[in-house]
C-alpha cells in the first residue's frame, strides 16, 4: 500500500475514533445504541428518552447530591464495533453501567463484556430470549420483553380465536426470525393448539421485495400468516402484499414488532385493516396516566411520537436511578445486581394495578403484552391506522418456563 | 402447482428484475465508460426516493415526485462527478481513492438525508390510476407492477437506441472502449463523462421513486440495493448494459421460482447462481474476454 493512501486511512480512521468525555463526579452510563442506518430511528429515539428520564431523575435528584450522565455511541450494530466501545466505556471513561442495544447479536457480544468486567449492562431493547436463559449472566438486566413473552401471548391470542390453524411463517432469516417461530410452536404445544405449518419462509433482513414471497404464501393458502419482521422490513411487505390483496385471503398476525408506531406513521392510509399486531410499547395503550404522561413528554420534546425503543431506554433510566437509590451508591456492583433482582418498577406500558418486577432468577421484566387489532384511528399523525381492541395478557402467563429455558441451554449451548 | 401460481411468480419476479436493472444498469454503464466503482450508486436510488417524497409533499403529484427523483439525482450524481471523481481520475492510486470517494458519499447522503428528512420512514402512495389488481382469471396482478415492467422496457429500447443508434451513443461505446482516443478525436471527454455519470445517476434516483410506494423509505435501503446490483453486474459481465439487463432478469427469476421451490434456500440462490457464473465465466455472461469493455 502506498504512503499517501495509508495517510488518508489513518486520518478517516482517526476521524471515525469517538472521543467522550464525562464530567467528574457523577454517576455514568455507557449507552450503545445504532445512530446510523437502519436502525439509526431506534437509536435515536431511545437517546431522546434518554434525556427526559436523566431530567427526571436529576431534578428530583439521587443520594450524594449525584447528577445522572449519559454519553450516547452509536454500535453501528456491529457485535465486534460494539465490544470496544463497551470495553472503552468501562476502562477509560470508568462508567458505572452500561446500557441501551437493539440488535441481539451486539447485545450477545456486550453481555460477554460485562460479565468479564463485573459492570451492570441494561438492556433496553433486543429480544433474543438467550440473554435471559441459556447466555444469562449475573451483571446483565433486561427491562424489554423478550420474543418468548410476544410470541407465548400471540399463541394464546390463537387459541381464544379458534378456527382452523392452518399457518404459514414469515421471518427474517437470523436468529431474531427463527427464534420466534420456534417459540411459537413451542407455545402451541404447551397450550394444546394444533397447527398445521403450510408453509414457512426465510427472507434476509432488509430484503427490498417480498413480491415472490407474497405470491408464495397466497399460493400456500393458510388461514394466518404469522410475520416475524423487524422494523422497516414489516412496511415494504405490507405495501407490496396489500396490492395482491394477500390481508383479503388469511389473516395476519404479527406479535413481536408488527405494532410499532413508526409502522403505522410510515403506513399512513397504506395500513390495512385488521392486523393482529403486538409491540414493545403502544403509544395509546394501556390508557394510563403514567403512559399518557410518557408519550406527551416525548412528543413534546421532539415534534414526533416515540418508536416502541423510547419506553424501553426511558425505563432503563429509572431502572437504574431506582437501583442506585436504594443502595446509596453507584459504585457498589454486588449490592446493586441484588437491589436490581425482584425490583418493582411501573413502567409506561404497565396496565392499571399492575407494576413490572424483575425476575430474580433471569434478571428479565416481568411485563404484560398487549395485542391489538388495527382500525382507523387519526390521533397520532402521520399514522391513520392505530392498535384498537386490546387485548392484555398477565406477565406470569407469558415468562418463559424452565423446560424451555433448559432446552435452550441443551440446544444452544 | 398451477399455472396460475407460476404465471404470478414469474410476473412478480420480473417486476423486482426491472427495479433491479435499473439500478444495476447505471452502475455497470458509469463502470464500462468512467471506469469508476460508484459504490455509492445505491445512495442515488435513497435520493430517488426522498425527492420523490419531497416533491410528492409540495405538488401533490406522484410523477412530479418522479420527475424531480429523476432529475434531481442526476443532477447530484453529475455535481459529485465534476467537483470529486474527476479531480482523482488518472492518479495512480485511483482505484483505491474511488472506493474511499464513493464509500464516504454513502456515508453522507445517509446522514444528510436524516439529518434534513429525520429519521423516521417515509410513505408514498401509489398514483391512484396505478393502485389496483389486473385479475386475469385467477391470476391477480397489481397494476403498479405491471407498469413498473413496462417502464423497465421502455427504457430498455430508448437505451438500445440511444446506444446503437445515435451520434451520442456511439461515442460513449468509444469512449468505454478507448477513452484516450476519442479524446484525441476531439471529443470533450470530460463532458462524456460527467454526461453518463448524470444519466446513470438518474436511473438510480428513477428507481428509486419508482421502488418508493412499494418499500420502505428509509436512510440505509441504498446500501443494501448496492449489494444486489453487484450481484447483478457480476453475473452479466462489469460494464456491460445488456448484461445488466440479463442479470437483473436471471436474479429477480431464480428468487422468484427459488422462494417457491426451495423456500429455505431462497436467499442463498442468487448467490449460488453469482458463484457458478463466476466459476465458469469468470468476467462474466456477456463479457468479451479479456477486453471487459463492450457496452
Amino acid at each position: 500500500m502506498n504512503r499517501k493512501l495509508v495517510t488518508i486511512l489513518s486520518a478517516l480512521l482517526l476521524c471515525l475514533t469517538y472521543s467522550v468525555s464525562f464530567a467528574a463526579e457523577t454517576i455514568k452510563i455507557g449507552a450503545l445504541y445504532p445512530m446510523s442506518g437502519r436502525g439509526g430511528l431506534y437509536g435515536q429515539d431511545s437517546e431522546a428518552a434518554i434525556k427526559i428520564a436523566v431530567e427526571e431523575v436529576n431534578a428530583k435528584g439521587l443520594p450524594g447530591g449525584k447528577k445522572l450522565e449519559v454519553k450516547v455511541i452509536d454500535d453501528q450494530s456491529k457485535p465486534a464495533y460494539a465490544v470496544t466501545v463497551a470495553k472503552r466505556y468501562i476502562t477509560e471513561d470508568k462508567v458505572n453501567f452500561l446500557m441501551g442495544v437493539v440488535s441481539s447479536a451486539v447485545a450477545l457480544a456486550v453481555t460477554e463484556v460485562s460479565k468479564e468486567y463485573k459492570t451492570i449492562f441494561v438492556g433496553t431493547d433486543h429480544g433474543a430470549t438467550d440473554l435471559t436463559a441459556n447466555a444469562f449472566q449475573k451483571y446483565y438486566f433486561r427491562v424489554n420483553n423478550n420474543t418468548y413473552q410476544s410470541m407465548m401471548a400471540g399463541a394464546m391470542y390463537l387459541k381464544e380465536m379458534g378456527g382452523s390453524k392452518k399457518i404459514a411463517f414469515i421471518g427474517p432469516d437470523y436468529a431474531y426470525g427463527r427464534d420466534q417461530l420456534a417459540e411459537l410452536k413451542y407455545g402451541f404445544k404447551k397450550l394444546g393448539v394444533k397447527a398445521d405449518f403450510v408453509g414457512e419462509f426465510w427472507p434476509k433482513l432488509y430484503e427490498p421485495d417480498y413480491t415472490s414471497y407474497i405470491t408464495a404464501i397466497i399460493a400456500a393458502k393458510p388461514d394466518i400468516l404469522v410475520s416475524g419482521f423487524w422494523g422497516g422490513d414489516t412496511v415494504a411487505f405490507i405495501k407490496q402484499a396489500k396490492a395482491y390483496g394477500l390481508f383479503k385471503k388469511m389473516k395476519y398476525a404479527h406479535f413481536d414488532a408488527g405494532g410499532n408506531y413508526e409502522l403505522f406513521s410510515a403506513l399512513g392510509d397504506d395500513c390495512p385493516e385488521g392486523l393482529i399486531l403486538g409491540s414493545k410499547h403502544h403509544n395509546n395503550w394501556p390508557d394510563t396516566k403514567e403512559n399518557k404522561q410518557f408519550v406527551a413528554k416525548f412528543h413534546k420534546a421532539t415534534g414526533r411520537y416515540p418508536s416502541y425503543a423510547a419506553q424501553g431506554a426511558y425505563v432503563g433510566i429509572l431502572f437504574i436511578a431506582e437501583a442506585v437509590k436504594k443502595v446509596g451508591n453507584a459504585e457498589n456492583t454486588e449490592a446493586l445486581v441484588k437491589a436490581m433482582e425482584g425490583m418493582k418498577l411501573k413502567m409506561p406500558e404497565d396496565p392499571a394495578g399492575f407494576t413490572s418486577f424483575i425476575d430474580p432468577a433471569t434478571h428479565q421484566m416481568v411485563q404484560t403484552e398487549s395485542i391489538g387489532i388495527t382500525e382507523k384511528n387519526s390521533k397520532y399523525p402521520p399514522a391513520k391506522y392505530m392498535l384498537g381492541k386490546f387485548k392484555d395478557y398477565p406477565a406470569d402467563k407469558i415468562m418463559p418456563d424452565q423446560e424451555y429455558i433448559d432446552l435452550l441451554k441443551k440446544t444452544k449451548k | 402447482m398451477s399455472i396460475e401460481t407460476i404465471i404470478s411468480q414469474f410476473v412478480g419476479g420480473l417486476s423486482v428484475s426491472m427495479l433491479l436493472f435499473l439500478v444495476a444498469s447505471g452502475l455497470t454503464l458509469i463502470f464500462g465508460v468512467a471506469k469508476v466503482f460508484n459504490f455509492a450508486h445505491g445512495s442515488f436510488y435513497l435520493l430517488g426516493a426522498y425527492f420523490s417524497y419531497q416533491a410528492i409533499a409540495l405538488f401533490n403529484n406522484f410523477w412530479a415526485g418522479v420527475i424531480a427523483a429523476t432529475i434531481g439525482a442526476g443532477l447530484i450524481g453529475m455535481l459529485l462527478e465534476i467537483c470529486f471523481i474527476r479531480k482523482i481520475r488518472g492518479r495512480s492510486e485511483e482505484g483505491a481513492f474511488q472506493i474511499l470517494l464513493t464509500y464516504a458519499f454513502i456515508l453522507i447522503i445517509d446522514d444528510a438525508v436524516k439529518f434534513i428528512w429525520g429519521p423516521e420512514y417515509k410513505t408514498i402512495q401509489k398514483p391512484p390510476s396505478l393502485a389496483g389488481t389486473l385479475e386475469i382469471g385467477a391470476v391477480s396482478l397489481p397494476k403498479y407492477n405491471l407498469f413498473i415492467i413496462v417502464l423497465g422496457i421502455v427504457i430498455v429500447i430508448v437505451a438500445w437506441y440511444i446506444l446503437s443508434r445515435t451520434k451520442t451513443g456511439k461515442i460513449i461505446q468509444a469512449a468505454s472502449t478507448d477513452s484516450q482516443m476519442v479524446g484525441l478525436l476531439g471529443v470533450n471527454v470530460s463532458m462524456v463523462m460527467s454526461l453518463v455519470f448524470g444519466v446513470a445517476t438518474a436511473m438510480g434516483g428513477l428507481a428509486g421513486a419508482m421502488a418508493a410506494p412499494l418499500r420502505t423509505v428509509t436512510s440505509g435501503s441504498g446500501v443494501e440495493v448496492i449489494i444486489e446490483s453487484l450481484i447483478v453486474v457480476v453475473i452479466g459481465g462489469l460494464g456491460n448494459f445488456w448484461g445488466a439487463l440479463l442479470g437483473a432478469v436471471l436474479i429477480g427469476e431464480v428468487n422468484a421460482f427459488g422462494v417457491l421451490w426451495l423456500p429455505q434456500w431462497a436467499s442463498l440462490l442468487s448467490f449460488v447462481v453469482m458463484i457458478v457464473v463466476l466459476i465458469f465465466k469468470p468476467k462474466g455472461l456477456l463479457s468479451n474476454e479479456p477486453t471487459r469493455k463492450k457496452i
